[in-house]
C-alpha cells in the first residue's frame, strides 16, 4: 500500500486542496454551470444564479425546466436529450425567463454525470442576448437594404421601360416632321426640329441605357464556368468595327476562367475596352488584358495608352450618369462604368482606376471564383 | 411589290388603342409605298365584332393579315390571338404582333399562340418604316407559298 496516500494527514490536505481548486472554478466562473438531478437543481454557481437573476439558495431544488421560456420547453427537452446522448455539437440556444420576467437568451450544453451515486445532468450556459439582439439586427438591416435594393432597381426598370412607349411617339413624330417639313417652312422651324429630334433621340439612348443598368440585377443569368479567353475574344468580335476605324491594337495574355454570367462578362469586356478605344490620344489605341490569379480571387486588368483621368475623379467615373466631358467631345451617357461596377459587385468583385491626365488608364477588376474550384 | 402581286390594296386590319401608334403605322405604310386598305380598330372586342363581321362590322372584309399589339386593356393583344386561331374560320388569318414589349415572356406567348411574326416597335421612324414593310413582305410571302405559289386575291 502506498503509505503516501495512506497517511490521513496528507489525504486530509489533498482533499482540502483539490476542494479549493473546485471552488475557485465553479464559483467563480464566468459560465452558468449546474448540477441538475430528477429535473431539479442540486448546485448552481454564482453566474448562473445572476443569469436567472436569483441567489443561489433560491434556485436549489427547483426544477430547472420551470425557467426556461415556455414555448422553447419542448426543444429544449429534446436538444438536451440527444447531447446526453453523445451529440457532440456546439450547443443549442434558448430562451429564458429570469426572477424579473425578463426574457434572456442563452447557450447551453449538457454532459451526463454521475452525482452522489446517481446519475445527474451537469449543465454549462452562456448569456447570448446581447449576440442575439446584434445578430437579429443585422438580420433586419440585411433585409431591409435588400428590399429598398431591389426596389430601386424594379423601380430604374419601370421606368425606363414605360417611359419608352411614350418617348417614341414624340420621337417617331418629331422625325416624321423633320421628313415631311424640313426645307418647307423657314431656317428657324428648321433647327427647331432638329433641336427636338436630338433631344428625343438623347433621351433614347439614357432610357435605353438605364434600362440596361437595371436589368443587371433584375435580369441576370445564374452563373455558369467561363472561359474569359473566349469572352475577350466575343468582345473584339463586337467591337470590330471602332477597332478597325481606330486602328487599335487589343492584346491579351492567358486569361483564366471564372464563375459568372457570360453575357455581362462580355459586357463588362466590352465597356472597357470600347473606352480605352473611345478616349484615345493622336496615336492608334492599345489596350491590354491581362489577369492574376490570389487565392479565390482573379485580378483583371485593362491597360491603355489614352487621355488618362484625373485621380481626382477616380471615384465619380463609376457615378451614373457621370461625364467628364461634353458630348461634343466625347459621345456617349456615362453609364458604362456603372454598369461595369454593377457587372462587377455581381459578380463578388471590385472595380477601380489607376491613371493620371494623359498617361492612359489602367481599369482593374476581381472576380471571385468559387471556392474549391482551380482557375 | 406585294401590293401589285396581289392585284388591289392589301386589306389589312391594325388592332390598335394608341392613336398615335396606329397614325404611325398608317403613315409608315404610306412612306413603304404599300397599296393599303387599313381597318383599325381599338380593342380586342371589336376586333372581334369587325372579324365576325358583328354588329356595325356586317359588311367588314376579310383581312389580308391583321396587326396585332399586345397591351390593351380589357381584351389585350394575347387573348385576341387566342381567339383568332381557336377559330377555324379564323385562324388561316396571319397575325403580325407589334409592340412596345422586348420581353422574352411576351414574345414566346405570341409564338405558342400561332403568331405568324413578332415585331417590336423600333424607336426610330425609319426602322419603324422598315419593320412594317417587312411585316407585309414576309405575310404575303407566308401565304404565297402556302397556296403553291399561286396569288391569291
Amino acid at each position: 500500500m502506498d503509505k503516501r496516500i495512506a497517511n490521513p494527514e496528507v489525504m486530509a490536505g489533498q482533499i482540502k486542496k483539490s476542494e479549493e481548486l473546485f471552488r475557485i472554478l465553479f464559483y467563480s466562473s464566468p459560465i452558468g454551470t449546474y448540477i441538475v438531478q430528477d429535473g431539479d437543481f442540486q448546485l448552481v454557481n454564482h453566474r448562473l444564479a445572476r443569469i436567472l437573476g436569483y441567489e443561489e439558495d433560491e434556485l436549489i431544488g427547483r426544477r430547472s425546466l420551470g425557467f426556461v421560456h415556455p414555448e422553447d420547453r419542448n426543444t429544449v427537452k429534446g436538444s438536451a436529450e440527444r447531447m446526453l446522448k453523445g451529440d457532440h455539437s456546439l450547443g443549442y440556444e434558448y430562451r429564458i425567463v429570469t426572477k424579473q420576467a425578463k426574457v434572456k437568451w442563452v447557450m447551453e450544453t449538457v454532459a451526463p454525470i454521475f452525482y452522489q451515486g446517481r446519475r445527474a445532468t451537469l449543465g454549462n450556459l452562456t448569456d447570448v442576448t446581447e449576440h442575439k439582439r446584434m445578430e437579429e439586427r443585422l438580420r433586419q438591416i440585411t433585409a431591409e437594404m435588400q428590399r429598398s435594393n431591389n426596389e430601386l432597381e424594379q423601380f430604374a426598370y419601370v421606368i425606363s421601360h414605360d417611359l419608352q412607349e411614350p418617348l417614341r411617339m414624340v420621337s417617331s413624330y418629331t422625325q416624321l416632321l423633320a421628313k415631311r417639313y424640313s426645307n418647307k417652312l423657314d431656317a428657324d422651324a428648321d433647327e427647331f426640329i432638329a433641336y427636338a429630334v436630338d433631344g428625343a433621340k438623347r433621351m433614347q439612348v439614357l432610357l435605353h441605357d438605364l434600362l440596361e443598368y437595371s436589368r443587371v440585377g433584375t435580369r441576370g443569368k445564374p452563373f455558369t464556368w467561363v472561359d474569359c479567353k473566349e469572352v475577350v475574344e466575343q468582345t473584339i468580335a463586337n467591337l470590330k468595327i471602332a477597332i478597325e476605324e481606330s486602328g487599335a491594337s487589343v492584346t491579351y495574355d492567358t486569361l483564366p476562367a471564372v464563375m459568372g454570367d457570360e453575357g455581362q462578362l462580355v459586357q463588362l469586356f466590352q465597356n472597357l475596352i470600347g473606352n480605352a478605344i473611345k478616349f484615345h490620344r493622336e496615336e492608334p489605341p492599345c489596350v491590354h488584358i491581362s489577369a492574376q490569379r490570389k487565392q479565390n480571387v482573379v485580378a483583371f486588368s485593362a491597360k491603355d495608352n489614352g487621355i488618362g483621368i484625373d485621380p481626382q475623379y477616380r471615384q465619380v467615373i463609376f457615378e451614373i450618369f457621370r461625364r467628364l466631358h461634353t458630348r461634343e467631345e466625347y459621345p456617349g451617357t456615362g453609364m458604362g462604368l456603372s454598369i461595369c461596377k454593377k457587372i462587377v459587385e455581381r459578380h463578388g468583385g471590385h472595380i477601380w482606376v489607376q491613371s493620371q491626365l494623359g498617361q492612359g488608364s489602367t481599369f482593374h477588376f476581381t472576380i471571385q471564383v468559387a471556392e474549391g474550384k482551380s482557375a | 411589290m406585294n401590293s401589285q402581286r396581289v392585284g388591289r390594296p392589301i386589306q389589312i386590319l391594325l388592332v390598335e388603342d394608341n392613336p398615335g401608334d396606329a397614325r404611325l403605322t398608317l403613315e409608315a405604310l404610306k412612306d413603304g409605298k404599300i397599296q393599303n386598305r387599313l381597318y383599325i380598330v381599338n380593342s380586342g372586342m371589336e376586333a372581334i365584332a369587325f372579324l365576325r363581321r358583328k354588329g356595325k362590322y356586317a359588311d367588314a372584309p376579310n383581312p389580308d393579315f391583321i396587326l396585332l399589339d399586345l397591351n390593351m386593356p380589357l381584351m389585350n393583344g394575347s387573348q385576341l390571338l387566342a381567339e383568332v386561331k381557336q377559330d377555324s374560320a379564323l385562324k388561316h388569318i396571319p397575325v403580325a404582333i407589334l409592340t412596345g414589349s422586348q420581353a422574352a415572356e411576351d414574345i414566346a406567348r405570341a409564338y405558342n399562340l400561332h403568331a405568324d411574326c413578332y415585331v417590336t416597335k423600333p424607336i426610330d421612324l425609319e426602322e419603324f418604316i422598315m419593320a412594317v414593310k417587312s411585316i407585309v413582305d414576309s405575310l404575303l410571302n407566308q401565304r404565297e407559298i402556302a397556296d403553291g405559289g399561286r396569288v391569291i386575291g
